[in-house]
């Protein structure tokens, strides 16, 4: 058992954005957050990494986050926002860099221990060739990596990744999600948003559905991501299949009339 | 080149125009009897002109300087906007507004600190102002245009309160606080401003860290462990005792703390943080460096030093707008 | 006072000329431009010369000064608003008997004196707007020294009629300064006018023949500068003065031109004389109080530089 959030509620600006969420995050696990747009994925994700107030409770073995320090939290888990934001021309070794941040002590260099961990989470985003390349002038997709290699040169044993395949070729998803399985099974937790319903269905050991607010469905993929559960939850028709590599979840339409 | 040898050379370059802001002036004092005044005493008139005239003069331009491309850098990386600097997004305005509303009104007189006080209100004012419009969901639109408000704002409140003064002179001194100048300033404005501008650079220095974390945006910085509310106090108390106590005795110098950080940007490895301290330094030689230009371009009648500024800021804030301008808009 | 002047604008000459149906127009400037030059198409101009003035208006500090020592009850109507700053304006206190005036066309019309007298360097347009509309204007140049204020005061006194009062009080100041001057004693300390903003008072100033009667050299004079200038603080230290005459702050609403009275560079000159030396508007115009000015620096002078010893530095 890891992160367990209880009943979290999210209020902004007098609206119930997150509604009574709770899951539970073990370690070696890869968690897909699904749900469609407005769902409160994000917030909830938010919430759970300590920057948004709210109700309820997110800890970790049993340690409440938001009562920790921000460096403390930032120590055990590592948030990988929606918006990519690198704001001057920094080299993608500075900004993957910045991931070891809670770790060194004010005005102290990287340790051999820090660039070892940079280079391992480089590696692993497959953005190695690129470290000195100025992060700005690379394609969106690269910037995502170098944006999740941050991350999780951050080391921590929680990894929370707001959509962190959108913008990247088929290729570069697959590599990606491999990685984040990868991390898995170094003992870690991760809890990933995602928009592709195969991508999820197909890596994550487990996804959890969001609608409106709250939790609508938690559980394995095969058990949650059916027919009736993509038309309530996405309004979506899918056709499923299965090949051995897990399920195939391909929309194809629109569920219900619209009234005229 | 690395960050040390950088700053090295930035410290040579200020040491030397540090020397010739020392060297230059109305009276033509051999260089090295002015030093020998100015170290070991000597003859009544070099030393008095070494020790009261010239001193102040240069060391508030180092200062002050050295405040304003700080400031500049704590900014742009702090907002993560190339646009930001004190006077383009009105901080120096209001620090002068503060200034004036306190030095007018007779009540810099009751208290030593009151001037820099009312400087620093001004300018902390100014700073929320902006964060609560501009940091958070800030494009570098909002931020210019905010900016544009504020400056007007406290320029013709400014004006006004410089009107309302029954001193024939004061509506003339609306140069010196929109313009600024280090000229015939004395050890006295040194003694109020300095001190306090030092506490505001170790919280700047102290932010740095944070700021580099800002390059990927508040959230990122948040979960790399930054204190939010923390940082946000330092830079407003940073750049408020910087900018406040600078202005108070020199008035509203432009454009240092845009220009220097874009020139000394290239020559670091880019990180906010890493930009600090040769920011500080290029400031304190921009503006030695236009100080001695005033005294020399017409010498008689001596220009105010933020004229010189503006002269080159202006252009370069113009071509960085251009520069930008797919982002801006 | 102010009552007086209240109802003088609104006395018969003023009404008697009513500008209704002409004022819609919207610029008041216009509108009383244009109600001037209709009125001065139906009046007769006022009669010049002969007799002297019934009423006389001043427009500038300077001359208020003289027509105050030199007018008749009743003759002049007002004096300048800033023939009540006492920084300026040595008569200041007699001047709280006058009503005050800024000095613009449209106060002058309609006031209607017979004979207006100013200064030459202010308010040019007044004046020649004045004149087009045919009042009297007699402009006083104030480019001058002690050698011209006799001149000025008996030119003042032809003016207002009193051409007795003015040779008395003019051939009394000469000689008051030929008196001075002869007390003149060995060689002259030097001295600087420093104003506010560190300006020097230069040669051709009025200040510059006040320093020489009371027997300082000019400093600022004698390094080449004319007229009001700004004098580098540095060469004042430099040439380290005997007496420095600082000015009083105007008023007492602080203003950062009085900082470099105050700048510890002044202080620090240990063998020279500082200090607001000259009684507050003594010097300011050229008017018999300047031998007040005179004989002030000739206080200090001695103390700087007895006669009998040379002056020290």
């Amino acid at each position: 058992m890891s992160l367990v959030a209880e009943r979290v509620s999210v209020e902004l600006a007098g609206r119930r954005i997150v509604e009574d969420a709770s899951f539970s995050l073990a370690r070696g696990e890869v968690v897909g957050l699904l749900g469609p747009n407005g769902a409160g994925k994000s917030t909830l994700m938010r919430a759970i990494a300590g920057h948004l107030p709210h109700s309820g409770s997110a800890s970790l073995d049993g340690a409440d986050l938001a009562t920790l320090s921000a460096l403390e939290r930032a120590r055990l888990v590592a948030h990988l926002p929606q918006a990519r934001v690198i704001a001057w021309p920094l080299s993608v070794r500075n900004v993957v860099g910045l991931g070891r941040m809670p770790w060194r002590s004010f005005a102290r260099g990287f340790s051999e221990n820090d660039r070892a961990i940079c280079a391992e989470a480089m590696e692993l985003m497959d953005v190695g060739d690129l470290a000195d390349r100025p992060a700005t002038e690379l394609s969106g997709g690269e910037q995502a990596r170098v944006l999740i290699a941050r991350a999780v040169a951050q080391d921590t044993p929680v990894l929370i990744a707001d959509e962190p395949a959108s913008g990247l070729d088929p290729a570069h998803q697959m590599t990606m999600m491999a990685a984040l399985r990868r991390l898995a099974t170094k003992d870690r937790a991760i809890l990933v948003s995602l928009h592709d319903l195969t991508l999820a269905a197909r890596w994550c050991d487990r996804v959890v559905l969001m609608r409106d607010g709250r939790i609508a469905a938690d559980g394995p993929p095969a058990a949650i991501l059916t027919p009736e559960c993509l038309q309530s939850v996405f309004g979506i028709v899918a056709h499923i299949d299965h090949d051995r590599g897990g399920m195939i979840l391909a929309p194809t339409g629109l569920t219900g009339d619209t009234p005229p | 080149m690395s960050q040390s040898r950088l700053n090295l050379l930035l410290c040579l370059l200020v040491l030397a125009l540090f020397l010739a802001s020392m060297l230059i002036g109305p009276a033509r004092l051999g260089p090295l009897d002015s030093l020998r005044a100015l170290v070991a005493g000597g003859d009544e008139a070099t030393m008095i002109i070494m020790r009261e005239i010239r001193l102040p003069r240069a060391i508030l331009a180092l200062a002050v300087g050295f405040g304003l491309g700080l400031c500049g850098a704590v900014l742009q990386g702090f907002l993560r906007n190339p646009l930001a600097e004190p006077g383009i997004i009105g901080v120096s305005a209001a620090a002068s507004f503060g200034a004036v509303l306190v030095f007018y009104s007779g009540l810099a007189g009751a208290a030593f600190y009151a001037l820099p006080a009312g400087a620093l209100a001004g300018a902390a004012l100014s700073v929320v102002i902006l964060l609560a419009i501009a940091a958070r969901h800030g494009s570098t639109l909002t931020l210019i245009l905010s900016g544009v408000a504020l400056t007007s704002l406290a320029g013709a409140l400014t004006s006004l309160v410089l009107n309302l003064s029954p001193n024939p002179f004061a509506s003339y001194e609306i140069i010196f606080w929109l313009l600024g100048s280090v000229k015939d300033r004395s050890m006295n404005d040194v003694w109020i401003a300095l001190p306090l501008m030092l506490a505001g650079w170790a919280l700047l220095v102290f932010s740095g860290r944070a700021l580099d974390a800002f390059s990927l945006g508040e959230e990122a910085a948040a979960g790399l462990g930054v204190d939010m509310r923390r940082t946000r106090l330092l830079v407003i108390a940073g750049v408020a005792l910087s900018v406040g106590a600078g202005t108070a005795v020199t008035g509203a110098i432009g454009f240092v703390g845009l220009v220097v950080p874009h020139l000394v940007r290239p020559l670091t490895d880019r990180m906010p943080g890493s930009l600090l301290l040769p920011s500080g330094l290029g400031g304190a030689a921009l503006l030695l460096a236009a100080d001695i230009a005033v005294r020399i371009i017409v010498p008689g009648k001596e220009l105010n030093v933020g004229v010189v500024t503006a002269l080159i800021g202006a252009p370069f804030f113009l071509w960085l707008i251009v520069r930008s301008r797919r982002e801006i808009f | 006072m102010a009552g007086g002047g209240r109802a003088h604008l609104f006395s018969p000459a003023g009404r008697r000329w009513p500008r209704s149906g002409r004022t819609r127009e919207r610029h008041p400037a216009f509108r009383n431009r244009f109600a001037a030059l209709a009125t001065l198409a139906l009046l007769a101009l006022p009669a010049h010369a002969g007799e002297a003035p019934a009423r006389v208006m001043s427009l500038n500090v300077c001359t208020d000064q003289l027509a105050m020592l030199l007018a008749k009850p009743g003759q002049l109507v007002s004096v300048s608003e800033l023939a009540g700053d006492p920084s300026l304006s040595f008569l200041h206190e007699k001047a709280a008997a006058y009503p005050r005036n800024a000095g613009t066309a449209e106060e002058v019309f309609l006031a209607r004196p017979d004979a207006v007298v100013t200064g030459t360097f202010s308010l040019h347009n007044t004046t020649a707007l004045l004149r087009r509309l045919g009042f009297r204007v007699e402009e006083f140049s104030f480019e001058q020294t002690l050698d011209t204020i006799p001149r000025e005061i008996r030119r003042m006194g032809g003016i207002l009629g009193a051409g007795d009062r003015a040779e008395e009080i003019a051939s009394r100041f000469e000689t008051e300064l030929k008196n001075v001057e002869a007390s003149l004693c060995g060689p002259s300390p030097t001295a600087i006018a420093y104003d506010q903003n560190g300006i020097a008072l230069g040669s051709g100033t009025l200040a510059d023949s006040v320093m020489r009667a009371a027997g300082l050299r000019n400093l600022a004079a004698e390094l080449g500068y004319a007229g009001m200038a700004p004098f580098p603080l540095e060469l004042l230290v430099v040439h380290r003065p005997d007496i420095v005459i600082l000015r009083e702050p105007l008023t007492e609403a602080p203003a950062l031109a009085d900082q470099i009275t105050r700048h510890p560079a002044l202080r620090a000159l240990k063998t020279s004389h500082v200090g607001a030396y000259v009684p507050p508007g003594s010097w300011a115009c050229g008017a018999p109080a300047v031998l007040d000015a005179v004989r002030a620096l000739r206080a200090v002078r001695e103390e700087a530089a007895p006669c009998g010893k040379a002056p020290s530095g």
